[in-house]
């Protein structure tokens, strides 16, 4: 919703890169959000979980995503359903009235996994080699934090970096790479702004101190946190910070040469004028 | 003494193997000790000093040796592997590979002695603490290589300023190793936090631990000497992440008994990893047609010290993790069922 | 009270809290300190910490959990469930006993500014839903490169995500929430303050 462009820009690099997106307007929010700010009971989220799995079972395919909130939510919402048959029950004898009907066969990925496995292919295809641009990556929480399956390590990821390389750009590694962006539940929740940025002063902090000049995300939440609070930290004293932000998807996208406007950067508080001045790239191409 | 003629194999040069193969010889049976690598004695050789009174481990290494090189009916082959076992009726036929070159030798024993030892758990899979990847962070047995290495070379060493000890990688963590406790490590990482103090008093040390296990003989007394008599800082907590700052390696943890996260500065890291059985042992197991448990230990009959199966016996670390002093008593005790096994008193046998 | 006595403990709290199911392994918890060592609001609220929570849970201190503000500090990041060496998930468990302090009426102060957001999200069958201004404004943004104006959720499914809330009774759990019926909290962990570093 805050930053259209990583929608385009996934349906436009997964056109590249030769993967046939299916798009369901069906398709509901998972209602895991309000669910972990205790805002709905469990049931309905479970039940609605069920829902969509079922309409993507229908069509024999698997549900990828591009945010890890929701991809942690599915992916956690799902596991309950699978575990616990009498959650199972209930959603199905809900959905059942539509004819929808739950087997747990689906399987749910976030498309950082794809580019992972597509490595190969995004260095076949890229055509804007982010030369000299010292990018740095933010994996966020709930990809990682679901241990099992999943493509790295969760404390010691490295496979952002390992896409970076293959794009042209020099990775960066900064002290506070895996911290919590704090968002989401932290910031629209349990925390208000005025304590959520201290924690992400320390954050930004250590990306400043080794001249990070993107940072990455694979979340519009955490995207929204580190583009949208900067102006704040500037007001609180860190100086001389000036760091874009913008998904995974985006900066695969403008290497595979995908035109910039179609990106949506004015979307961002955070300009990303800079950084589109150092690639070379004419704005409005 | 009379030559009694029946052979036990023994598998395995370390302490358990040697006090297995010195006792049978001593019987007045023949032994035939196999070892893989080209000296004797296993984790025991590799160390700097004991626990818990510090001695000198070539000492006993050397005693054992020399008792064997004594007894005319124990042959001891080193660079030798068993590439294949079998029974044979009442015996076991054997192909015994050595060097490089990998000679071949066939023999027919009477019984079998499985001491193959313990192995260390690969703590690379934890991301959190970066081993393989930052500088300093290391495993407790190169870490031991180190302590032989500043004993040896103290005035050309540089002291590290501090150091932490990781208590638990591997064990008691049903997540990503084992749900079990290694039992020595407690013992075996306060013996090298006390080494390095007593090599550099300057160096900070700490010790990050779950629960200190220290039940055996003068135990609790030498970890109460390391935290009260050389000031090593006894952390309970289980660190969270380990971080290279500015050259130097951020460890971050919660002291439990406090209630306070906590983060210290150190320039090494030492990572207690868990004990796991090893590969050979599971593959020996295999081809005798003996039992072993769901983690690859070998499983005693049911109140035998140390049977695994007719005619074959185990001990040391191949059943479970142990320390020295354990490793000689249970290879005592394998000896003890030979010799019971190979007595020509049928009453005796069970 | 100095000492805890355990007839001021609650039988099976654990049970009690973990009513929807969710985290079967509590009692597997070593105490270990992983969880509190990578929590980012450990780090900045001295008085949150995972691990004694846990503890007060099998131990059966009510009165302290559900009355405290530190429950309502989880960002649900889930970096102790990520490193915990038993798989304890902790988030779901924080979820879990932030709905027994409602039903207690504790921290209703916390969830009642959701609910004019949840309600409008259950008409839209999508979570983010800003107001009319930001709504042009995207409109506005989304024009510009070339996508649709609003991400489409066709109207079957709207209906269907609305009646699989009202079936399951949480639309009429969302509109009783009252803030009226809030109970002042306390702070019992220790200073219970923020720090700003």
């Amino acid at each position: 919703m805050e930053y259209p462009g990583t929608e385009n820009a996934v349906k436009e690099v997964l056109k590249i890169l030769g993967v046939t997106v299916v798009m369901d307007p069906d398709q509901t929010c998972c209602a895991g959000y309000v669910l972990t700010c205790s805002g709905y009971l469990p049931t309905a989220p479970l039940a609605v979980t069920a829902r969509n799995l079922a309409l993507v079972e229908q069509k024999g395919l698997d549900t990828y995503v591009f945010c890890n909130g929701c991809f942690g939510y599915i992916r956690e919402l799902s596991h309950i359903l699978c575990s616990h048959p009498h959650y199972l029950e209930m959603s199905n004898q809900l959905i059942g009235r539509w004819g929808y009907k739950y087997e747990g066969t689906t399987r749910v990925f976030h498309v950082q996994e794809l580019y992972a496995l597509l490595k190969d292919r995004i260095a076949e295809h890229v055509v804007r080699p982010l030369t000299g641009l010292r990018v740095a990556a933010h994996y966020g929480c709930h990809y990682l934090a679901q241990q099992y399956g999943m493509v790295d390590d969760g404390d010691l990821p490295t496979f952002h970096e390992e896409l970076f390389d293959i794009m042209g750009a020099t990775p960066v590694f900064y002290k506070e790479r895996r911290m919590c962006c704090g968002y989401s539940v932290g910031r629209g929740f349990t925390h208000n702004e005025e304590l959520v940025q201290p924690h992400l002063a320390r954050k930004f902090e250590s990306a400043r101190d080794e001249r990070v000049e993107l940072m990455t995300t694979v979340c519009p939440g955490c995207n929204v946190a580190l583009d949208r609070e900067q102006p704040n930290m500037i007001k609180r004293g860190l100086d001389g910070l000036n760091i874009p932000v913008i998904d995974l998807s985006q900066l695969v996208a403008l290497a595979l040469g995908v035109p910039i406007r179609k990106l949506g950067f004015d979307a961002n508080t955070t300009s990303l004028d800079g950084v589109v001045k150092k690639l070379g790239i004419e704005k409005g191409s | 003494m009379r030559e009694r003629g029946k052979t036990a194999l023994v598998v395995g040069g370390g302490p358990a193997g040697l006090e297995s193969a010195v006792k049978i010889g001593q019987a007045g049976y023949r032994a035939l000790l196999v070892e893989k690598e080209p000296t004797l004695g296993g984790y025991l050789g590799k160390l700097c000093k004991t626990f818990p009174r510090l001695e000198n481990p070539h000492d006993l290494l050397d005693t054992k040796i020399g008792l064997l090189e004594k007894i005319s009916t124990i042959t001891v082959l080193t660079d030798t592997t068993v590439s294949a076992v079998q029974r044979k009726g009442d015996t076991f036929t054997a192909r015994l590979t050595t060097g490089a070159i990998s000679t071949d030798a066939e023999v027919e024993v009477e019984a079998v002695v499985l001491a193959t030892g313990f192995d260390y758990y690969d703590v690379s899979r934890y991301g959190e603490y970066g081993y393989g990847v930052y500088p300093g962070v290391m495993n407790s047995v190169e870490f031991e290589a180190r302590l032989k290495e500043w004993s040896s070379r103290q005035i050309n060493a540089k002291p590290p300023g501090a150091v932490a000890f990781i208590q638990c990688v591997g064990s008691r963590d049903p997540s990503k190793g084992y749900p079990y406790c290694s039992k020595i490590c407690c013992m075996y990482s306060a013996k090298q936090a006390f080494l390095i103090k007593e090599l550099f008093p300057e160096t900070n040390c700490y010790v990050f631990y779950m629960d200190y296990r220290a039940a055996g003989k003068e135990y609790e007394e030498f970890v109460r000497s390391v935290i009260e008599q050389k000031h090593v800082r006894y952390v309970r907590g289980r660190p969270a992440k380990v971080f290279p700052n500015n050259g130097r390696l951020e460890v971050r943890a919660e002291d439990t008994l406090m209630g306070s996260p906590v983060e210290v500065e150190v320039d090494m890291v030492i990572l207690a990893g868990a004990i796991i059985p090893r590969e050979e042992t599971i593959q020996l197991a295999q081809k005798l047609g003996v039992a072993t448990d769901n983690y690859g230990f070998l499983e005693h009959e049911f109140g035998s010290p140390a049977t695994a199966g007719d005619g074959i016996f185990f001990a040391g670390g191949c059943g479970f993790a142990v320390e020295i002093q354990g490793a000689l008593e249970q290879g005592a005790a394998a000896a003890a069922e030979v010799s019971a096994f190979f007595s020509e008193v049928p009453e005796g046998r069970n | 009270m100095v000492r805890e006595r355990d007839k001021d403990w609650t039988d099976d709290l654990y049970k009690k809290v973990d009513c929807y199911d969710l985290v079967d392994n509590l009692e597997q918890c070593l105490q270990c300190g992983k969880c509190v060592g990578n929590c980012p609001v450990a780090a900045i609220t001295p008085s949150y910490n995972s691990r004694q929570i846990i503890r007060d849970i099998l131990m059966g201190n009510m009165e302290r959990l559900i009355r405290s503000e530190e429950i309502w500090r989880c960002f649900w990041c889930a970096n102790c469930y990520r490193v915990c060496p038993v798989d304890i998930h902790f988030p779901f468990l924080m979820m879990e006993l932030r709905f027994k302090a409602l039903e207690y009426h504790y921290g209703i102060k916390y969830v009642f500014p959701f609910k004019k957001f949840a309600l409008r999200a259950l008409e839209e069958g999508l979570t983010f839903v800003p107001g009319t201004k930001g709504r042009e404004k995207i409109q506005n943004l989304r024009a510009t490169i070339d996508t649709e104006p609003w991400p489409v959720v066709s109207d079957k499914a709207k209906k269907e995500f609305k009646a699989i809330f009202d079936l399951t009774g949480t639309t009429e759990w969302i509109e009783a929430l009252n803030e009226e019926s809030d109970n002042p909290m306390i702070c019992t962990y220790r200073e219970g303050k923020i720090v700003d570093e």
